[in-house]
């Protein structure tokens, strides 16, 4: 029987670093992926002459050579940095409401501060004190538990302690008058999937803070060219990776993991099981219920699914600026209404006047497309549910009309966009659930409540010996924590070894 | 242990209590088991298990063969998908794909149409041994040759070689049987009248609808034919079509017409994102490239080493695929014509030949990925599937 050091299934984000990173200590590693491409989220397809990314809008946390941020770090230990280029993005965003309205934040604290300022004069005390609220959030948060402050202490961290649990909106509502404003100001929920009424703070602040003070940025090739070189540094310390065929069970025996089936029928022995997968479909469906502690299950069954999303695609045969598109990143708004109305929105089908971000790389990035030609991709939260009741035989056809809805949001800010349309293609959450395997397509694992944060779950833990976890599903969504993550559960497994 | 401190943060209680009650209602998530696979069968089963249930002679050379499913459940497509078979040859294990040429709205059975290619492995397989009755196993649905309502014109402009209809024939199907408000102009270019597959299906159809312009070219038609000849060329186009406004062009065949009619369309002014190509599998002769190296010879041998293990055997004029899977290896294939990515392999060391415009990703590029469908050897070659 093949035996290795330890198998990780899954190879997203949290996968791909879970296995270089044990690879990299010289473990023996099988990696394990159902698609015939590293990268789950983080990947690309080509379509004609245009290679399409698929989910990276604006990487966070990567900072600067000069000042690198957490994530550039993590990707120097990797050895994976001098295989990429990253590209800066200057802007936060640019907002375009269908009124007319347009703004555009630099991504720097004082001028996101100052055009605030300009537009908004009336609220000019008001954005210095939200800024400073944010800030002291982030700073109080790095200080306790990024360097893990022996003993912390109210006295010490008093906005960590009186707004880690807040509702965003209610902070918001407490320091802004203009409904305009607070909206501006939470636009990234959309990155974390969770209105700001249902949306804590904590998350907000963090979000505003990484990307000012960390920049966004895009890789050049896409998110896939920073799958590829993960892979390629596992695969040259002596990894081993296994495409299309993922695990289909693993075997535990007196708590502790003892191997894997895979897809083809193959055992393997190991003691120790890295799951990218979502913690459903690893207890539920790879692992015999007699072996789970119920536990498990309660805890589980008090969170809910995240959200997927339904993205559009589209090649044009023309620059970015022929199509009156300026900035990377375009967060596309009808209204700003904080109220559960959103949420309903997400949970239907039709697409009529929901919050949308169109990203178009080639605005930072002109080598991003074809000479001449440049793509955009535009999203917008759905969950998954109500598409899983679609029949079957109705499945394209909705598809077709909800990019055209789509497609008539973006030219309501941009038009004449259709004019100059080579490709186009749509993913539903029924797509997302097909490529990553999550059930309904949910694309942020579980919903980010504070309850579902680190603070309150099991995280990369299991109740089993030798199973860690390593994904969006275990807490924070993103590239920056997904990828962290899978460093987190190498480190357990290195620790748990060393300790041996 | 003392109390973690964010036991003390404002707001604690509330977030406590609110777990215990979201556990107490919580989501039974043990009943999930393999629902998402299951979900996803329904429209993208990786595997489907097909019977034939009827085989129709369309020419000499062309055989429709008829499939239900062995389960009763035949995913759905749009018109122009094909499908790939997964088949055993010879003692080789292959796949080829096939454009269905039924209707998607005929649910109870796939057709696809079958024309003989000299020496082919599986189109000979297909046409000669094939039997009613015999079962066969396929891929879902694949494929991106079909109408998009969202930006494609409801004036399709269909230009067809040999068994290149097969995609337009479920289109027009399609448009006929539904009543869809489309209108297509169909050229179809044969060498000779009697290969011309559908043709009287096809000429009906343009006799009793007045939305399908069927106009066959014959290359060597018979003595006395009132048809088009020659080529397919933009004259021709533009007689027929008037002008070329709201148009959108689709071509499937061999790239020789590719080559031929690409040109002429540019010509009668159809921008590029106008027209649309079907995939065709690898090129026929691929040392003919202009780019091919000259001091290779299509005959040359290569020896490849597959992740360290014995070497085996490849052609350069033959896809390096084609060699894995002679030599027994399990690649994975889809469209067999570099689109698909499905039968992506890292080049350790060596060298191999790709023909231009293979869609490959820039970052695969970058470390080495290339489609080994359309990859040929120029020298050894080091592998990892
Ligand atoms: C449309 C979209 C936009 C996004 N935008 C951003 C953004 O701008 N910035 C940002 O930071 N984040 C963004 N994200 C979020 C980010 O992409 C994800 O949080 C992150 O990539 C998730 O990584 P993961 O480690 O959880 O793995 P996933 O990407 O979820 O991958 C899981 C992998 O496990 C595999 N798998 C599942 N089951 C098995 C099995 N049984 N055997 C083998 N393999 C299996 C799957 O095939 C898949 O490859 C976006 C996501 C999407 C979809
Ligand atoms: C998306 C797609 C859809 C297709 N749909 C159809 C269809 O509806 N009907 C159909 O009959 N075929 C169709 N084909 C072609 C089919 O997949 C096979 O390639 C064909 O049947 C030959 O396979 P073979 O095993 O007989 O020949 P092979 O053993 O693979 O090839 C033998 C030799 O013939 C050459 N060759 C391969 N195909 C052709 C060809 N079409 N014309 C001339 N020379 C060729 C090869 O280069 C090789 O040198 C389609 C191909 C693609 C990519
Ligand atoms: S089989 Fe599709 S790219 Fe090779």
């Amino acid at each position: 029987m093949e035996a290795y050091d330890a198998v990780v299934i899954g190879a997203g984000n949290g996968g791909l670093t879970a296995a270089a990173g044990l690879a990299q200590k010289g473990l023996k590693v099988l990696l394990l992926e159902r698609h015939n491409i590293p990268g789950g989220c983080a990947t690309s397809f080509c379509r004609g002459r245009f290679e399409f990314e698929v989910a990276l809008h604006q990487l966070s946390g990567m900072g600067t050579t000069e000042r690198p941020g957490p994530l550039r770090m993590l990707l120097a230990s990797l050895g994976v940095l001098e295989d990429l280029t990253f590209v800066e993005m200057k802007d936060l965003f640019s907002v375009s409401m269908t009124d007319g309205f347009r703004l555009t934040l630099r991504a720097d604290k004082d001028q996101v501060i100052s055009e605030l300022e300009q537009r908004f004069p009336h609220e000019k005390a008001a954005i210095h004190q939200f800024f400073d609220l944010v800030y002291a959030y982030a700073n109080n948060m790095l200080a306790a538990f990024f360097f893990k402050d022996p003993a912390p202490s109210r006295e010490k961290y008093p906005v960590l302690y009186s707004h880690a649990f807040k509702p965003a909106s209610e902070v918001l509502d407490e320091i802004f008058t203009d409904p305009l404003l607070k909206g501006l100001l939470s636009v990234y929920w959309g990155y974390l999937g969770l209105p700001p009424n249902r949306l804590s703070f904590a998350y907000l602040a963090m979000l505003l803070f990484v990307y000012i003070e960390f920049k966004p940025f895009h890789i050049k090739g896409g998110s896939q060219a920073l799958s590829n070189a993960i892979l390629n540094r596992f695969l040259s310390n002596g990894g081993t990776a296994r495409f299309n065929g993922g695990a289909k069970r693993i075997i535990v025996e007196n708590g502790a993991v003892q191997g894997v089936v895979t897809d083809d029928g193959d055992r393997i022995q190991t003691e120790h099981v890295v799951s990218n997968a979502s913690q459903i479909t690893t207890y539920a469906q790879l692992m015999d219920r007699e072996n789970i502690p119920d536990q498990v299950f309660t805890e589980m069954g008090g969170r809910s699914l995240s959200p997927s999303a339904f993205t559009l695609f589209v090649g044009f045969d023309c620059e970015p600026g022929e199509l009156g598109i300026t900035g990377s990143t375009n967060f596309l708004i009808d209204s700003f209404e904080f109220d559960d109305r959103i949420f309903s929105r997400m949970r239907s089908v039709d697409i009529t006047d929901e919050t949308m971000v169109l990203s178009c790389y080639d605005v930072a990035d002109p080598d991003f497309s074809p000479a001449g030609a440049c793509q955009a991709n535009i999203v917008t939260l759905k969950y998954g549910e109500p598409w899983m009741r679609i029949p079957p035989a109705r499945y394209h056809s909705v598809k077709f009309q909800c990019a055209e809805s789509m497609l008539r949001r973006v030219e309501a800010i941009f038009p004449g966009v259709r004019t100059h349309i080579e490709e186009l293609e749509a993913a539903t959450p029924l797509t997302h659930m097909r490529y990553l395997g999550h059930p309904e397509g949910a694309i942020y694992g579980f919903e980010q409540y504070t309850k579902d944060s680190m603070f309150f779950q099991p995280g990369r833990y299991a109740p089993i010996e030798g199973l860690y976890f390593a994904s969006g599903w275990i807490g924070d969504c993103g590239f920056q924590p997904t990828l962290n993550a899978g460093m987190s559960a190498a480190k357990s497994i290195l620790k748990k070894l060393d300790a041996a | 242990m003392s109390k973690a401190i964010f036991e003390a943060f404002d707001g604690y209680q509330g977030i406590v209590d609110e777990i215990d009650f979201s556990r107490k209602h919580g989501v039974d998530y043990t009943v999930y088991r393999d629902s998402v696979d299951q979900q996803i069968n329904l429209l993208h089963p990786s595997r489907i298990s097909l019977r034939v249930s009827d085989i129709i002679v369309e020419s000499p050379s062309t055989k429709t063969l008829r499939f239900v499913s062995q389960d009763g459940y035949l995913p759905p497509f749009l018109a122009g998908q094909y499908i790939a078979f997964f088949l055993e040859v010879g003692g080789v294990r292959t796949r080829r794909p096939y454009s269905l040429s039924s209707p998607p709205n005929q649910t109870g059975y796939y057709d696809i149409t079958v024309r003989r290619v000299e020496r082919g492995r599986v189109s000979n397989y297909l046409l000669d041994e094939a039997r009613r009755g015999d079962i066969l196993e396929g891929s879902g649905p694949s494929g991106h040759f079909y109408f998009n309502p969202v930006f494609h014109d409801r004036t399709q402009v269909c230009l067809a070689g040999g068994s290149g209809i097969t995609p337009f024939m479920s289109m027009i199907r399609e448009a006929v049987e539904c009543g869809l408000d489309r209108t297509f102009y169909l050229f179809y270019g044969n060498k000779t009248l009697d290969e011309a597959i559908f043709h009287d299906e096809l000429g009906r159809l343009s006799g009793r609808f007045q939305n399908i312009i069927y106009v066959p070219v014959i290359e060597n038609p018979p003595g006395g034919y009132a048809g088009a000849t020659g080529l397919i060329t933009g004259d021709l186009i533009m007689k027929t079509i008037g002008d070329v406004a709201d148009k959108t062009f689709y071509l499937c065949g061999p790239q020789g017409m590719y080559d031929f009619c690409v040109p002429e369309l540019q010509r009668m002014g159809v921008p590029l994102r106008k027209i649309r190509r079907e995939i065709y599998g690898p090129p026929a002769h691929i040392w003919e490239d202009p780019a091919w190296p000259r001091e290779i010879k299509a005959e040359d041998h290569f020896r490849v080493r597959v992740a360290g293990g014995k070497p085996i055997d490849a052609r350069a004029g033959e896809p390096l695929l084609t060699a894995l899977e002679n030599a027994g290896l399990r690649v994975p294939s889809l469209c067999r014509s570099g689109e698909c990515s499905m039968c992506r392999i890292k080049i350790l060391s060596g060298k191999v030949f790709q023909p231009a415009g293979v869609p490959v990703r820039k970052s695969d590029r970058q470390f080495g990925y290339v489609h080994a469908c359309v990859s040929f050897p120029i020298e050894d070659l080091e592998i990892l599937t």
